[in-house]
């Protein structure tokens, strides 16, 4: 699979606040171990989740520090159960932001109900450590879509 | 919602101590950074946050390079009003 865990942003407000949707297929193969006969999405994954909605809203700041990294998982929790099919909501607002430094709050709704929640630290890598000509198709699709 | 406020060293080295999980019986103000497992560049970028979040206080990187041991951090507190 794809390691692009926000399908779709549906709201942004660059280096505050981001709303974004992702899916996860019932035909996606993690699914038969994760659980035989009860298939939930991992908790790492709606970590990742997470991580990258709010990483893409930092980014969409276009600061030149470069492109947001999780670097630590301070806190997460999980609440309840997220099968296949099922639409996550994932909310991020951005609690403090500096050149060398952001962190998040964030949190997953399935259903209009929280299932997780995370504290999220992250770090920034210059650009130019990324492969020439990379955009992150998501964002800019969001931003195209704004314009 | 007010800034954390420590109103003695104690309870200062207790936050230290649980910011870089390390037992508190570790963390004395002479205890160089070396000494401090979790003091490293990701430990310094979880400081400098939590000192922004939770007493907001902006440490640039050079000034966060010069804490040599915990008396150190606990002069930053200090000098921001944010420990008796």
């Amino acid at each position: 699979m794809r390691f692009v865990f926000v399908d779709e942003i549906l709201a942004l407000e660059p280096g505050r606040s981001i709303r974004a949707v992702k899916t996860v297929k019932a035909d996606e193969e993690l699914f038969k171990d994760h659980f035989p006969g009860f298939p939930v999405v991992p908790g790492v994954l709606l970590t990742e989740m997470m991580a990258q909605a709010a990483g893409k809203c930092l980014d969409a700041e276009r600061n030149p520090r470069g492109k947001a990294m999780l670097a630590r998982i301070v806190s997460a929790s999980f609440r309840d159960w997220v099968g296949p099919n099922e639409q996550a909501v994932i909310n991020a607002e951005i609690k403090t932001s500096q050149p060398k430094y952001a962190t998040a709050d964030c949190y997953v709704e399935v259903r209009n109900k929280k299932v997780c929640s995370a504290e999220l630290l992250f770090a920034f890598l210059p650009m130019e450590r990324l492969a020439p000509g990379y955009i992150d198709e998501v964002l800019e699709s969001y931003l195209n879509r704004q314009k | 919602m007010g800034m954390k406020h420590f109103s003695n060293t104690k309870e200062a080295l207790a936050w230290i101590g649980e910011l870089f999980e390390e037992n508190p019986d570790n963390i004395k103000p002479d205890t160089p950074r070396e000494k401090v497992a979790a003091w490293d560049s990701l430990g310094m970028l979880t400081l400098m946050s939590k000192l922004d979040e939770e007493f907001s206080i902006i440490l640039e990187e050079d000034k966060a390079a010069e804490l040599k041991k915990v008396g150190d951090l606990l002069d930053v507190l200090r000098v921001h009003g944010c420990l008796d």
